[in-house]
C-alpha cells in the first residue's frame, strides 16, 4: 500500500487527469440516471400512486390506452362484481385550464371516485365530495405553479368551472401535473363538445380505465376469463406506466444512455490503466527483480485503480447531486440517495471492471529484462 | 556466508532459438569480496548474475547461498530470497520514476516488508555513506548518472544483502564517476562483509575487484 501511494503520490498529475475523467463519467451517470428517474416520475408518477395492483383497459387498445380505450359501464359492473376484487373506475385525460387569477395551466384530470380506493383525499383542503361534484384537488406541483385553493378553474374551450378545493402530493402524468375530480365532472370534461353544455346525465357512461386490487390468487386463468367476460385487457398497475404518453420512449432513450455509459467508463479507465501499466514495465520488472510478488504487484495495481475510481465516483456523484439541488424543481430531475448510490457502486464497479484489463499484463512482467539478459 | 554455483547450465530461447548462455559453470565466492565478471559481450556474465540472483531458474546445477539451494526454491520463495537476501544493482533503469531518493529506499524496505518508518534512519546513513545525505528530496530526473547509481547501491545495501549483484554500473558515468563508484562497490563489499559480483567491461572495475572470472564461450574459462 505504502508503494502504492508513493506512485499516486508521484504520478499525481497523471492520476489527477484521470480521476477528472471518472468524475466526468460518474457525474454524468448520475445526472442521467437523475433524469432518467425524474423524467420517469413526471410521466407516471400520478399512476404509480395509485393504490391498484392492475389496470383494466377496455380490450383492444394496445398502446396509449388511457386515451384511446374506454371502459363501458357493462364493463365496469362486471369487474365491481367480481368476489374478492376491489373495483373502481378511472379516467384520465389532458386538458388545460386557466385560473379567476389569470393563471394558465396545464392539467391531467383523473376522475376518481370520492372516498374510493383511488381517491388521494388531500393534504390541505378538503379531499373530493360528492356533495361538491365541481370540486378538484390538485397536485403540489399546480399549486407551485399559483394555483391557490379558493382559487376557480376554468377548463379551456369547454367552460366547465372547478373549484379547487384541496392539493394532494406532487403527481403528474404525461409531464402535466394532475387535477383530480369525480367521475361525473371527468366525463364531462372527456366528452363535452366545445360549445355545448351537456349534463352528467347526457354523456356516456364510460371511463379510460377500472383500477383494481386484485387479491393474490386472482391471476392466471381467472384473469383471463374475467377479461373475456368484461371484455379487458387487465395489466399490473407497473405495466400500466406503459400506456402513458411517451414513457416507453422516454425509458429507451435514458436507459440507451445509461447502457453506452457504463461500457464506455470501463473502456476509459481500461485504456488508462493499459497505457500507465505500459509506461511503467520496467518499473514493474525492477520491483519484480527486487522481490515484490506478484499478488502484491496485483495489490499495488488495484490499490491504485480503486483509489483513481472510487475517489473519483464519489467526486462525481456529489456533482450529480450539486446540480439536482440546483435545478430544484424546474426541471425533472429526481435522484434519492439510493438511485444514487446504486448508480455510483454500479460505475464504480465496472470502472474496476475496467482497470482489470490490465491485470495480466502486471503479473507477466519479466523481471529478467532488468539485466538485459540477451547481452 | 558462500554463494557457490555447482555446475550450473542455462539454455535460453526456445526450438530453432535455443542457445546455451552457460554451460556447466561451476564457482565458489567468498563474502567480503568483490569478484569482476569480465568477457565479451554474450559470453553469459549477465545470465550468471541472473541465476546467482534468483532471476532465473538454471537447468541444471544447484546455487548454494548460505547453504540454500536457490535454484530448488518455488517462485514465491524465490522472490522472497531477492528481496530478503540479495541487493541488486542495475546498468540502468533502477529507480522509479517520480520518487525522491529516500523514497527508493523506503519503497525498497516496503517491497522487503518492512516498515518503512522503521528503516528511515538506516535509509539516511546508507545515503550518507554513499555520500547523498545533501540528495534526499531530489527525484531521479535530478540526479546524475553517478547519483542514480549510487542511489542503487544504498538501496541494495538497505536490505544487508548476503550477495550484492552489480551489472555494469560504470558503463553510464564518466571516468572520474565511474572510478568513485567503483571505489565505492568495493569498500562497501568489505565494510558490510557481502558476496560481490560485478559484471563489467571496465578495466578500472577489474583492478578495484578482488577476484577476476573471465567468460569465454559461455563458461569460466580463467580465474584471476
Amino acid at each position: 500500500m505504502f508503494l502504492a501511494l508513493l506512485e499516486l503520490k508521484a504520478a499525481r498529475g497523471r492520476f489527477l487527469l484521470m480521476g477528472s475523467v471518472v468524475v466526468l463519467v460518474a457525474a454524468l451517470v448520475g445526472i442521467v440516471s437523475g433524469f432518467t428517474t425524474g423524467l420517469g416520475d413526471d410521466t407516471v408518477s400520478a399512476l404509480r400512486r395509485l393504490p391498484a395492483t392492475h389496470i383494466a383497459f377496455a380490450a383492444g387498445t394496445d398502446s396509449d390506452q388511457f386515451a384511446r380505450g374506454l371502459i363501458d359501464r357493462r364493463s365496469a359492473d362486471g369487474w365491481r362484481r367480481e368476489k374478492g376484487v376491489e373495483a373502481t373506475p378511472l379516467g384520465v385525460a389532458l386538458t388545460r385550464g386557466t385560473t379567476d387569477r389569470h393563471v394558465e395551466v396545464d392539467l391531467a384530470a383523473f376522475g376518481v371516485v370520492p372516498g374510493a380506493f383511488t381517491d388521494p383525499g388531500a393534504e390541505d383542503g378538503k379531499p373530493l365530495d360528492t356533495a361538491e361534484p365541481y370540486g378538484v384537488v390538485v397536485s403540489r406541483q399546480l399549486a407551485s405553479d399559483g394555483v391557490r385553493l379558493g382559487d376557480t378553474l376554468t377548463v379551456d374551450r369547454i367552460g366547465i368551472r372547478l373549484k379547487v378545493v384541496g392539493t394532494t402530493g406532487r403527481s403528474s402524468y404525461g409531464h402535466v401535473p394532475a387535477a383530480y375530480v369525480t367521475t361525473d365532472t371527468w366525463r364531462r370534461i372527456r366528452f363535452t363538445t366545445p360549445g355545448t353544455d351537456a349534463r352528467p346525465g347526457d354523456l356516456p357512461l364510460q371511463y379510460s380505465a377500472m383500477a383494481l386490487k386484485l387479491p393474490a390468487d386472482f391471476g392466471g386463468k381467472r384473469l383471463t376469463d374475467a377479461d373475456h367476460r368484461h371484455r379487458t385487457a387487465t395489466v399490473p398497475l407497473q405495466d400500466a406506466f406503459a400506456a402513458a404518453p411517451g414513457y416507453q420512449g422516454e425509458r429507451l432513450t435514458m436507459t440507451s444512455i445509461q447502457t453506452f455509459l457504463f461500457l464506455i467508463a470501463p473502456l476509459v479507465v481500461g485504456a488508462f490503466f493499459a497505457v500507465w501499466t505500459v509506461q511503467r514495465t520496467p518499473e514493474l520488472a525492477l520491483l519484480r527483480a527486487m522481490g515484490a510478488s506478484r499478488r502484491r504487484l496485483l495489490g499495488h495495481t488495484l490499490a491504485q485503480a480503486a483509489a483513481v475510481v472510487v475517489a473519483g465516483t464519489a467526486v462525481g456523484a456529489a456533482l450529480a447531486s450539486a446540480l439536482g439541488l440546483f435545478v430544484g424543481e424546474r426541471v425533472p430531475f429526481s435522484l434519492p440517495a439510493t438511485t444514487l448510490a446504486a448508480t455510483m457502486a454500479a460505475v464504480a464497479l465496472v470502472g474496476l471492471a475496467g482497470s482489470a484489463f490490465t491485470l495480466r499484463r502486471v503479473t507477466t512482467v519479466d523481471p529478467m529484462t532488468m539485466l538485459g539478459a540477451a547481452r | 556466508m558462500t554463494l557457490c554455483l555447482d555446475d550450473i547450465t542455462v539454455t535460453l530461447g526456445r526450438g530453432a532459438y535455443r542457445t546455451t548462455a552457460l554451460r556447466s559453470l561451476s564457482a565458489v565466492f567468498q563474502e567480503g569480496l568483490l569478484t569482476a565478471l569480465v568477457g565479451p559481450s554474450g559470453s553469459g556474465k549477465s545470465t550468471l548474475l541472473a541465476v546467482a540472483g534468483a532471476l532465473l531458474r538454471p537447468d541444471e546445477g544447484q546455487i548454494l547461498l548460505g547453504g540454500t539451494d536457490l535454484a530448488a526454491l518455488s517462485d514465491r520463495e524465490r522472490a522472497r530470497a531477492r528481496r530478503t537476501r540479495i541487493g541488486y544493482m542495475f546498468q540502468s533503469g533502477n529507480l522509479l520514476t517520480g520518487l525522491t531518493t529516500e523514497e527508493q529506499l523506503l519503497a525498497a524496505a516496503s517491497v522487503a516488508g518492512h516498515r518503512p518508518r522503521a528503516v528511515r534512519d538506516r535509509a539516511r546513513d546508507l545515503l550518507a555513506e554513499v555520500g547523498l545525505a545533501h540528495r534526499l528530496r531530489h527525484r531521479p530526473d535530478q540526479l546524475s548518472g553517478g547519483e542514480r547509481q549510487r542511489v542503487a547501491l544504498a538501496r541494495a545495501l538497505l536490505v544487508r544483502p548476503e550477495l550484492l549483484l552489480v551489472d555494469e554500473p560504470t558503463a553510464a558515468v564518466d571516468r572520474t564517476r565511474a572510478d568513485d563508484l567503483t571505489r565505492l562497490i568495493a569498500r562497501t563489499t568489505h565494510e558490510h562483509g557481502c558476496v560481490t559480483l560485478v559484471a563489467t567491461h571496465d578495466p578500472v572495475v577489474v583492478e578495484a575487484a578482488d577476484r577476476t572470472i573471465v567468460m569465454l564461450d559461455h563458461m569460466s574459462a580463467s580465474t584471476v
